[in-house]
């Protein structure tokens, strides 16, 4: 299944604004502004002016609180988005609600206690956006993220995908997709919506099973893989065409 | 540019490789009398059910489907168990016992449940299904034909002193898929896509390996396995639930770094 575009022109208006030039002057921007996120729960929580906004929106970071306040635009990021700025884009801080600037490994320990699997999620998350895929979550489709290979206002996503850790003496780990129903289920309803099902197979490579720090992702790594139905009646039609 | 409504974005238009499965209309509840019946044909092949081997012996064979079913061996074609049901089902073959009487569909059924033709009800259906749709299928591991004197293929194991070294290896291959341990994955067929023009002499490589597991879905390490052992052929899993067979496919690929 390749890139399916939506309307004329947005190929060209896709290749003509690379996802990359926006994430880079986002970085500038909020570099330069020295912007500082709040951790409240599993959110981080973020002012931004409007030129911030707007790459925000196209780079497709976080979702925007509507409030009344003025000039400032507030933006809430994921745990994986605030530490892909803060952590590989290095482009944010973060407070505590005591104004507290949290360190790396205080925020890492923290986002573990948070979810356990975060590093594998993380490792997941960074993998695809350092390759510029438009990554945003998958819960309305019962996914863990989507991927999409510009804005989505552009192009239809190509991919839901599910985070699995392997080697953590799960079977599959995590137990995902651990019996036949999952399977069908989840490619239900990915095929519903015409994404393909991705799964990110995040190995911890024998790295420290705590993973006390960011610098255990480092040992991590991630195999792509794809699930799709077979259909022989469809298949059989093709290959009559084809005899 | 603005952030387009999660909702709207998702498009209503399907592809080929992402439509779902049978629509929910087919699932009929059949009233007695309403069950489709097929007609015995006239002049269907008859086959002798060799114990021994766990296989079919053509004993006379009508109609072109011996092109495709059963391998052949010192001259003869024997037929494995889930062709030999599939055949009996739809009445294009008779097998019959050592006395030459007739099997009952119900016995050959219950050889199904012993496993003594070396299949499972499961495979059984997920032959039925394919084969009904005209694929070429054959048991992995199996040749479409042998010389009584050649040696076996390499995959399959079974020396024997005598000279019936060929049979020998047909019955080791037949037990393969009866007992398969709990969340155990194997191949189990070679299938070719549906041809006219098929020989058993020169069939071609297959057009994908199916495989099956016993319990669970199968894990990374079962899958790779797997292909390994499929040595560069497609691999495909299935999967059987109350009658409805189900096919996947495991894709290794690179997205590309974008722009």
């Amino acid at each position: 299944m390749g890139p399916r575009w939506k309307g004329k022109g947005s190929e060209l208006k896709a290749l003509a604004n690379p996802i990359s030039n926006s994430i880079s002057d986002l970085q500038s921007s909020l570099i330069e502004s020295n912007s500082q996120g709040i951790l409240s729960g599993s959110t981080v929580l973020l002012a931004t002016n409007p030129q911030q906004t707007d790459l925000l929106n196209q780079t497709c970071f976080g979702r925007p609180v509507i409030t009344v306040d003025k000039p400032n635009q507030w933006f809430q990021f994921s745990l994986e988005e605030a530490f892909y700025l803060y952590h590989s884009l290095k482009c944010i801080k973060i407070v505590d609600g005591n104004h507290n600037i949290k360190t790396v490994n205080e925020l890492w320990d923290y986002m573990v206690s948070k979810r356990a699997s975060f590093p594998d999620f993380f490792k997941a998350y960074s993998h695809l956006r350092v390759k510029n895929w438009v990554v945003r979550s998958g819960c309305q489709y019962g996914v863990d993220f989507v991927a999409y290979r510009h804005h989505p206002s552009l192009v239809h996503s190509e991919y839901g995908v599910l985070v699995f850790s392997d080697g953590n003496g799960n079977r599959n780990g995590n137990d995902r997709l651990r019996v036949w129903s999952d399977f069908q289920c989840t490619l239900r309803l990915c095929g519903s919506v015409a994404k393909t099902l991705l799964i990110l197979h995040v190995n911890r490579n024998g790295e420290d099973v705590i993973c006390s720090s960011p610098s255990c992702l480092d040992g991590f790594s991630v195999d792509e893989q794809t699930i799709t139905r077979w259909n022989p009646e469809r298949c059989r039609e093709d290959q009559a065409a084809v005899n | 540019m603005e952030v387009e409504d999660w909702a709207a974005s998702s498009g209503g238009s399907s592809d080929s490789e992402a439509t779902s499965p049978d629509s929910d209309n087919e699932d009929h509840c059949y009233a007695y009398g309403d069950i489709p019946k097929l007609q015995f044909r006239k002049d269907g092949s008859k086959a002798r059910w060799n114990e021994d081997l766990g296989m079919a012996e053509i004993v006379s064979n009508k109609g072109r489907m011996w092109t495709t079913t059963g391998i052949v061996c010192g001259g003869k074609i024997y037929s494995f168990l889930e062709d030999t049901l599939f055949l009996a089902e739809i009445g294009a073959l008779q097998l019959l016992d050592d006395d030459d009487k007739c099997i009952q569909l119900e016995d050959i059924y219950k050889k199904v449940a012993e496993g003594v033709g070396g299949t499972s009800w499961e495979s059984f259906e997920v032959y039925r299904h394919l084969k009904s749709l005209g694929y070429i299928i054959k048991r992995h591991g199996v040749c479409w034909s042998m010389k009584r004197a050649k040696t076996v293929p390499a995959s399959v194991e079974g020396e024997s002193e005598n000279g019936n070294k060929d049979k020998v290896s047909i019955t080791e291959i037949t037990q393969l898929f009866s007992k398969m341990r709990i969340n155990e994955a194997k191949p189990i067929f070679d299938v070719y896509p549906p041809n006219s023009k098929f020989r058993k002499s020169s069939p071609g490589k297959p057009m994908f390996v199916l495989c099956i597991s016993s319990g669970d879905p199968p894990t990374k390490k079962q899958i790779k396995d797997l292909e390994e052992q499929c040595e560069g052929i497609p691999m495909k899993f299935c999967y059987v639930e109350h009658g409805r067979v189900s096919f996947f496919s495991f894709n290794k690929i690179d997205l590309p770094v974008l722009p």
